[in-house]
């Protein structure tokens, strides 16, 4: 066996917290019961690897079978990458089978006519997600193991999840090479980046929890116990009343997608008073202003029940999972502008 | 000098005073204003009190009247709110029902199949300046733009029957699907393939004959969207297949065509018991 894929999977398995080494590793299902039983887990990850590539070296495994460790194991921990949302765009109004044989073929070749050096490996999940790993080399360099891409593509949609990694200028060759496999006319980068893949796919593919009028079926709402101790008379409960049913028209009832940052670009000119005399000049004032959050929308949602913020709240900040974006340019009249269209 | 300290000191105890004369005003205040609670709280009861009692003394002595009176008001109302309610249910299982919002209306398609109620979509639809969708639940392999280029400002009734065809077709395929995955599990050699629109169906299973296993492929496509059976079907056996296992492979390939996927299974085993 290669050093290289010796030392590749020696490092992917340091990766993987100690307790879930063996399930990641029977889900790989290269290394058989037996030889799994043979492992030691309560040894320290470094011997753990070590044994680990020693049984990988009975079995003679090759790169492309490494290769798809690695892929278990971002599947697993998806929200160690940044992952960038794109959007695919479709000029006719065919119905689309989508073929996944088909959609490999032509995406491995129109990326090896291109660049051969690569190794390409798909992984098919029960929710129809596909997730491709690329690994990059160059016209003259065999392919970086450490230098990866990953794509999350459901079939008939028309988003498309990336997580590139240092070598942003593959992004084109990649970007192509998904249009032509997925019969797309072009695609462009949406504005929307997060670590946690499953709540951007929920953004985008709208399964976060809209609060719809309805009649029917009529959900129970659970109203909060509150504590009913009579001699407490809530002295402003019809506005905090309203706060919460503002705050639900808004939010909805369910968890939040997962975001940790928005960041608004401003380009408005700088208002002040004529007597301050700030700035002379009439340019718009640049300004960044970026919230960040480990959960950004859940704490968005409670501003206003925990009486730090009117409700409702700034549409700014109200609008981006219903516009699927985080990132905002605010120029000065109209309010934000979208992402430009941009084909490879 | 001394003179200065001693104003100083003069105006301190003055500023000191003031406090505390303010402080005693509010103190004074909230007695005043508990005792009034007080009161007030002890008027309430009595009111409280008055009342429950008056309207016994009524209940016994009105007579049957008002009793009747109050009856039957009250039954008539329960018996409205029930039949709305019945009304609105029938709304929602006619699979399209729809409730009037400040800017327009939203919709609520619900999708069954075959006696089996699945997921529900909604539409917030506006209806001012133009008639657009302002947001939607509605999964994005669905072609909801294409539909609503096509019918949403002439034929909004039509808009709805056909997003409501697309919508029930993609559920009643899903659903059998799913019920194949786990009802027929055994005879499924690997996985189901399939894609998000579930209008490609790719798998393998295995028919008994003469207490032997063949294995059979059968891919499925599903060409028409709104409907929730395949186009088209292609099912084979091994190459080197005796003929008898063609003419199988052939009949269900028809099977697939007619029948619901799982209700094929079934007739399938079905088969094999008679046989066997």
């Amino acid at each position: 066996m290669d050093e290289i894929v010796a030392e590749y999977i020696r490092r992917t398995v340091l990766k993987i917290p100690r307790d879930e080494i063996m399930t990641v590793l029977q889900k790989w299902g290269l290394l058989s019961e037996t030889q799994l039983q043979t492992i030691n887990f309560r040894q320290t990850k470094d011997s753990i690897s070590q044994d680990v590539v020693q049984l990988c070296e009975e079995n003679s495994v090759d790169i492309k079978q490494a290769a798809v460790l690695d892929i278990i194991y971002n599947h697993i921990y998806p929200n160690k990458r940044v992952w960038s949302v794109y959007q695919m765009n479709k000029m006719g109004e065919e119905t689309d089978f989508f073929d996944f044989t088909d959609f490999k073929k032509k995406f491995k070749r129109r990326l090896q006519s291109a660049l051969k050096n690569v190794t390409i490996n798909f992984r098919e999940y029960e929710d129809n997600a596909i997730w491709i790993r690329i690994a990059w080399g160059t016209p003259y360099k065999k392919p970086n193991q450490y230098k990866t891409s990953y794509v999350v593509y459901h079939s008939q949609t028309p988003y498309v999840f990336i997580s590139a990694s240092v070598l942003k200028s593959n992004l084109p060759l990649l970007c192509q090479a998904l249009v032509v496999a997925s019969n797309y006319h072009d695609i462009r980068e949406m504005e929307l980046r997060s670590h946690c893949l499953n709540s951007l796919k929920d953004i985008v593919f709208k399964r976060y929890s809209q609060n719809f009028q309805t009649y029917y079926p009529r959900q129970e709402r659970n109203v909060a116990a509150e504590n009913v101790d009579l001699r407490i008379i809530q002295e402003n409960r019809n506005e905090k009343e309203r706060i919460q049913r503002v705050n639900r028209e808004v939010f909805g009832d369910g968890p939040q997608p997962k975001l940790e940052f928005a960041q608004y670009k401003l380009e408005t000119m700088f208002k002040s008073d004529p007597k301050m005399d700030v700035l002379e000049t009439k340019e718009p004032f640049r300004c960044l202003v970026k919230f960040s959050s480990p959960h950004l929308l859940e704490s968005l949602k409670s501003l206003a029940p925990a009486g730090m913020a009117d409700a409702p709240l700034s549409p700014l900040l109200t609008c981006i999972p219903q516009k699927a974006r985080n990132y905002f340019r605010i120029r000065e009249r109209k309010g934000f502008l979208p992402g430009s269209f941009v084909s490879p | 000098g001394v003179l200065a300290h001693l104003e100083m000191l003069e105006a301190q105890a003055h500023e000191l005073a003031l406090k505390q004369e303010e402080t005693e005003q509010q103190e004074e205040k909230l007695a005043r204003l508990k005792a009034r609670v007080q009161e007030l709280r002890v008027q309430r009861d009595e009111l409280r009190a008055k009342r429950e009692l008056q309207q016994k003394q009524l209940l016994e002595k009105g007579g049957v009247v008002t009793d009747l009176a109050q009856h039957s008001a009250q039954s008539v109302l329960e018996w409205k709110i029930k039949s709305i309610k019945a009304m609105l249910q029938v709304f929602y299982l006619t699979g399209i029902s729809g409730k009037l919002t400040k800017r327009g209306v939203c919709f609520c398609i619900s999708t069954a199949y075959e006696g089996t109620y699945l997921d529900c979509y909604h539409l917030d639809v506006l209806t001012k300046p133009e008639v657009q969708i302002q947001r939607h639940s509605v999964p994005i392999f669905i072609p909801l733009e294409q539909i609503a280029n096509k019918y949403l400002q002439t034929d909004i009734g039509r808009f709805l029957s056909v997003l409501s065809d697309h919508l029930n077709a993609y559920a009643g395929r899903r659903y059998q699907a799913d019920q194949l995955e786990e009802h027929f599990s055994d005879l499924i050699e690997g996985t189901l393939q399939r894609n998000s629109l579930c209008n490609l169906l790719v798998f393998n299973y295995n028919v008994s004959r003469d207490s032997k296993t063949f294995p059979f492929s059968a891919k499925l496509l599903y060409g028409d969207l709104c409907c929730s059976l395949p186009t088209e079907v292609i099912v084979s056996c091994t190459p080197n297949a005796p003929a008898s296992l063609a003419e199988i492979a052939a009949a269900h390939s028809d099977v697939f065509r007619r029948m619901a996927l799982h209700k094929a299974f079934h007739s399938f085993s079905n088969a094999k018991e008679t046989q066997d």
